[in-house]
């Protein structure tokens, strides 16, 4: 148990040292979330567009992630985007087949030197697969975009999305 | 103890291919602002210094500056500045097109990298490609030397160790052989990152020339000899006989891949014919190259055991002499083209050298087989000693053989040549097609004309069955890491399926990567690479 305790830390030390560190990137706080629970999602953003102020957040809510309620911010509009799903989900014994399918914080103003969070709820639907899950955001500003959108996990195309890894129910002791 | 270390070396090696996988692009946080000279300007006069405007603070990293002969100059000392990086550029500079290329690191450690062309007097292409430093080459066609050579004799010998045992002695041998290969396999690779940039050796030390090193084609292949150097010291050490023969046999794999990764022979086309060719001449090379050092320490042991060894070499030996032939006469037919001038060339010289080396080896390994093994075996004393000094003789003319095909890299091959050629006679060089696809997205990328010098892409972006999408916006990305020349961004512009760069200066021939990003909705965006076949301008 020890030993393979120490051979994962080995592994993923030697990983660490090797990969280039992603915390100037829009990402998740919490970044793993069991199958089928609920997830409170901090989307944290560090940074402008260049020099420029962040003026508009958007979160693109894909499908398998349902019942979405955005928490509001002081000093942004906040308004969602519904639409049918392509899959229907229990909701605590409700069926739901439409919802939340893009949030959108904007008229704010989130200067480049300055950090922020935005937050949303909602529940992973059982059926989802174990691995990485994405949520494209894009930040809007002046005259620029910031554009987290890649979710093919590889080199080129784009920065990449925030993401988080779906771990089966279990796991996680829930 | 030994159980412990070998599984932290396992682990070590688990992180190394998890970190080849995970190794993410060198993503900004810090981002270029302006240049002055603004990208493509044509200046009248030479002008004294470049300027790079970045909305944060960075520290230079690289900085070099490709002149229209093609020479590299390293201006990292000449780069001052933190949010405006001033690069002072030399007094003389001839007209004609230059490139700088950079890479600074922002204060969180992300590493950013392009480049900036300005001509003097009028747009011209690099002619030739870029020489390499007389010092540098030495040290990589050395180091080429000794890295194949503990290929073949470290790893290929713990392959033979795992099929039969071998005398203690040819263990320890095998694992210095490996060891030593641990070692130069990363230095090679920073050297190789020194030629790139066009550093002398003395800047060994600093780390671009790794990061240089590590973007080049044989980036790939050093993880690989790494890996296949570990597994071997590992496989040496176990005692479990089935855990050893695994071990050897994945490290044997790997590090045929790892030659199959990269070199003049696995770029030629066809690569589904080239690199599994290079991969099967290397695994039969492992087999026999490798058998030998252990062979001389059973044979010096005469035992029964020695003896049952040498008859079961004797008995597989032709069966990877004929996959050696077969893949190596495969890879020559299409690196020299059908029978002309052309063979007469420096890389055809090389070759009928190294086939002569070859052939004399043949009659040795012939001779070992059809005179001296029968009477080894019967037990004649004389024999076993002929076949012992014989042996050494093959492993000398081995390294020869190495030697000279370390050099290869420095003479291109006639096909390569050909295609150089015929390139820069056609009146106005033809435009090149590449072909780009990832997931439901395609792209056909013209580039006309398909030289060096001011070029237009046509980008069409449709299905993979041909419908046409309109995505909302184009960049383009082309790099040219063998050159140590970073990103040079473009967005394209187009509405519909066809889009259009016209502001580009290609300034050097050779293989360049694009790289295009496509928006196709507001949350949807696909990357798509392929490569660039960039001929001498006019």
């Amino acid at each position: 148990m020890i030993r393979s305790f120490a051979r994962a830390s080995i592994a993923a030390a030697t990983l660490a040292a090797l990969s280039v560190p992603a915390f100037a990137h829009v990402t998740l706080e919490v970044q793993e979330a069991a199958i089928g629970s609920t997830y409170k999602a901090i989307l944290r953003v560090p940074h402008g567009c260049g020099t420029e102020a962040t003026n508009v957040v958007r979160v693109q809510i894909p499908e398998g992630f349902f019942a979405v309620k955005p928490m509001p911010k002081a000093g942004w509009k906040l308004e969602t985007v519904t639409g049918a799903y392509s899959g229907s989900y229990d909701n605590h014994g409700t069926t739901v087949t439409e919802g939340v399918t893009e949030i959108i914080w904007s008229d704010g103003e989130l200067p480049n030197d300055f950090y922020d969070e935005f937050v949303f709820r909602g529940t992973f639907a059982g059926s989802l697969e174990p691995g990485k899950f994405y949520f494209p955001a894009i930040q809007e500003c002046a005259t620029g975009e910031a554009d987290w959108l890649n979710v093919s996990g590889a080199e080129g195309g784009g920065e990449p999305a925030p993401s988080l890894t779906l771990v089966p129910a279990a796991a996680t002791g829930q | 103890m030994s159980h412990l270390f070998i599984r932290c070396c396992m682990a070590l090696v688990m992180g190394l291919v998890l970190a080849m996988g995970t190794v993410s692009a060198a993503s900004a946080h810090a981002q270029l602002l302006s240049t002055e000279p603004a990208d493509s300007a044509i200046l009248g006069a030479p002008p004294a210094a470049v300027t790079l405007e970045f909305n944060e603070p960075v520290s230079p990293l690289a900085v070099s500056l490709i002149g229209p002969d093609g020479v590299p100059a390293d201006l990292l000392a000449a780069a001052k500045g933190s949010e405006r990086i001033t690069i002072a550029l030399p007094k003389a500079m001839p007209n004609g097109t230059h490139v700088l290329s950079w890479r600074v690191v922002s204060t969180d450690g992300h590493p950013v990298a392009g480049a900036s062309i300005f001509s003097i007097g009028s747009a011209t292409a690099t002619p030739t490609a870029p020489s390499t430093d007389p010092a540098i080459a030495m040290a990589l066609w050395a180091g080429r030397t000794l890295l194949l050579a503990g290929l073949l004799l470290g790893v290929g010998g713990a392959a033979f160790g795992a099929i039969t045992r071998v005398p203690a002695r040819s263990d320890l041998l095998t694992t210095a052989l490996a060891a030593s290969g641990l070692v130069l396999a990363p230095l090679v690779l920073g050297v190789q990152g020194l030629d790139a940039l066009g550093l002398p050796l003395a800047a060994i030390g600093e780390g671009r020339a790794w990061i240089a090193g590590l973007g080049t084609s044989y980036g790939a292949t050093t993880l690989a000899l790494v890996i296949a150097f570990v597994l071997t010291v590992l496989a040496v050490r176990i005692t479990h006989r089935t855990a050893r023969l695994l071990l050897a046999a994945l490290a044997a794999t790997t590090g045929a891949l790892a030659l199959s990764l990269s070199g003049h022979a696995s770029a030629a086309a066809p690569q589904w014919l080239t690199r599994p060719a290079v991969f099967l001449h290397v695994a039969s090379l492992l087999f026999w190259i490798g058998a030998l050092l252990p062979l001389l320490g059973l044979l010096a042991e005469r035992t029964a055991h020695a003896n049952r060894a040498l008859a079961r070499f004797s008995c597989f030996i032709p069966f990877a002499v004929a996959i050696l032939l077969a893949s190596g006469v495969a890879l020559a037919v299409i690196q020299l083209g059908t029978p002309g001038a052309q063979w007469l060339s420096p890389y055809g010289y090389v070759l009928a050298a190294k086939l002569a080396l070859v052939l004399l080896l043949f009659a040795l390994a012939l001779h070992n087989r059809l005179r001296l093994t029968g009477p080894t075996l019967a037990g004649d004393a004389s024999a076993a000693r002929h076949l012992r000094q014989s042996i050494l003789a093959e492993l000398v003319l081995v390294l020869c053989i190495l030697a000279l095909v370390a050099g290869w890299r420095f003479t291109p091959p006639p096909r390569a040549l050909a295609l150089i050629q015929a390139q820069a006679q056609a009146p106005a060089a033809a435009p090149a097609l590449a072909h780009l696809m990832e997931g439901n997205v395609m792209a056909m990328v013209l580039v006309s004309p398909a030289q060096a010098g001011p070029v237009t892409l046509d980008i069409a972006i449709t299905t993979p069955d041909g419908a046409p999408l309109a995505p909302q916006s184009v960049a383009v990305t082309l790099s040219e890491p063998a050159l140590g020349i970073e990103g040079l961004q473009r967005v394209a512009t187009g509405a519909d399926s066809s889009w259009q760069v016209n502001d580009l200066t290609i300034p050097v021939a050779g293989t360049w990567r694009i790289a295009l990003t496509i928006r196709l909705g507001r949350f949807e965006q696909v990357g798509l690479q392929g490569e660039l076949a960039i001929a001498p301008g006019p």
